[in-house]
């Protein structure tokens, strides 16, 4: 007998064969932090439920077509929370936050109790992230983030498109190596 | 040759590409590896992204909704709830082209005969013939309702199981639209990424039967949206559903 969990890629086979109960371990496992990115991106609590929601029945739907080079089953799920929010923020474009608002923390992000619960994963990213300059750092959150392209953003930013994405490339290059230098 | 993307890998990943850019740059990492492995590299650094957020604790009744909407799911493909039309119902009805393909979509039933004592045109003869050999296997089908200006209007998109049939939408009531503006039929991947399926204007008649090029797996959302241009973003949508995915089916 062992008490192991079953991996994310075993949780996703049972979900390519309908298996409601893989579903459940699935969102157990990354239930809150799909809703943490959903809300960081929306900022609210209502529309994040629903992409939240939206996204799980998305890869409940096609998990019989993942394939391994869209990348880990975690990061192919958080990538569709992220598509779905981004989509719904492009739609209500007037109520796009500000740069300044999106670049910032969250209000009331660092307050909750939840907090305290951070991972090594979330310090180790978090870290990389702020150990970026500014502008690079600013431009990788608006665009993540904040939804916004790097056409807009060179707009918002008031700086050639080049130089967003040059930010991007060295702000990114930047945090590949922080990452890997942290493993 | 092969033009390289790398100046936009950063943004592709990073999803701050406007939809057209970023289904060129999904196309070209189809064909070049060299362009698939940086951006492989960079999907893996966003992909830590998410763990820069702060944790939330969501609604405890989220887990139910999710389940449930899953539970819901299973449903269509057990209980037949994606209809299978054939001809093997095949009931008399003395109808107009609407009618009698309305008939096709609310009751599964088809009647060549009846179709071709009211039918006026060749044109329309043709259209519904087309029709019914593609649906003569049967066929998956979803309806779109549609919303807005479009109110009143609606679509249903039908997957036929016949090897080699396209799969279409049979529009009905669609308003006429702007000069210069156009219709487009979007098949939408879980991922969000829009892969444009048909472009077409509204022909002012009751019914429009529109061919789609593209296949239907891998996708799990249809939607039309009204355009300027029949390139690039897509517009306003004026009709969705969502459509479960062909694997999934019995």
């Amino acid at each position: 007998m062992s008490d192991q969990q079953p991996s994310d890629d075993a949780l996703l086979s049972s979900l390519a064969a309908r298996d409601l109960g893989a579903l459940a371990s699935l969102y157990d496992r990354y239930g809150r932090l799909a809703y943490s990115l959903a809300y960081r991106i929306l900022g609210e609590s209502e529309g994040a439920e629903d992409v939240v929601q939206d996204a799980f029945l998305s890869a409940w739907r096609g998990a019989p077509g993942y394939r391994r080079e869209r990348g880990n089953p975690r990061a192919w799920l958080l990538s569709i929370v992220h598509h779905r929010a981004v989509d719904i923020l492009r739609r209500k474009t007037t109520f796009r936050p500000a740069p300044l608002e999106v670049a910032e923390l969250q209000p009331g992000d660092e307050d909750t109790a939840l907090a305290a619960e951070r991972n090594v994963e979330h310090r180790t990213v978090r870290a990389a992230l702020e150990s970026l300059p500014q502008a690079q750092r600013r431009t990788i959150e608006l665009a993540y983030f904040g939804g916004y392209t790097h056409v807009e953003l060179s707009e918002l930013m008031g700086v050639p498109l080049g130089t967003v994405k040059g930010r991007m490339r060295i702000g990114l290059q930047k945090m590949r190596r922080a990452l890997e230098r942290s493993r | 040759m092969n033009d390289h993307v790398l100046d936009d890998l950063e943004a592709y990943a990073l999803g701050a590409l406007g939809q057209a850019d970023a289904q060129h740059i999904a196309a070209h990492l189809v064909t070049c590896g060299s362009c698939r492995t940086e951006a492989a590299a960079l999907a893996e650094v966003v992909g830590t992204l998410p763990d820069a957020v702060a944790l939330r604790e969501p609604r405890a009744t989220l887990r139910e909704r999710v389940l449930g909407a899953a539970r819901a799911d299973l449903q269509p493909t057990t209980a037949g709830d994606s209809r299978r039309w054939s001809l093997g119902s095949i009931r008399p009805a003395r109808v107009a082209f609407a009618g009698l393909i309305a008939a096709v979509i609310v009751l599964g039933a088809v009647d060549v005969d009846a179709y071709r004592r009211v039918s006026s045109t060749t044109a329309e003869r043709n259209e519904y013939s087309a029709i019914v050999e593609s649906l003569r296997q049967g066929a998956r089908v979803w309806y779109m309702t549609g919303k807005g200006d479009f109110a009143g209007s609606g679509g249903t998109l039908f997957d036929p199981r016949a090897d080699g049939k396209q799969p279409f939408v049979l529009f009905h009531d669609l308003p006429a639209i702007p000069q210069g503006k156009v219709l487009t039929i979007w098949l939408v991947s879980p991922d969000s990424t829009w892969a444009r399926a048909a472009t077409f204007r509204p022909n002012g008649r009751d019914l429009q039967w529109v061919q789609i090029t593209a296949e239907i797996a891998g996708f799990d959302r249809c939607a039309v949206t009204l355009d300027d241009s029949p390139w690039g973003r897509h517009g306003t949508i004026v009709m969705e559903s969502r459509i479960a995915s062909p694997t999934s089916a019995p």
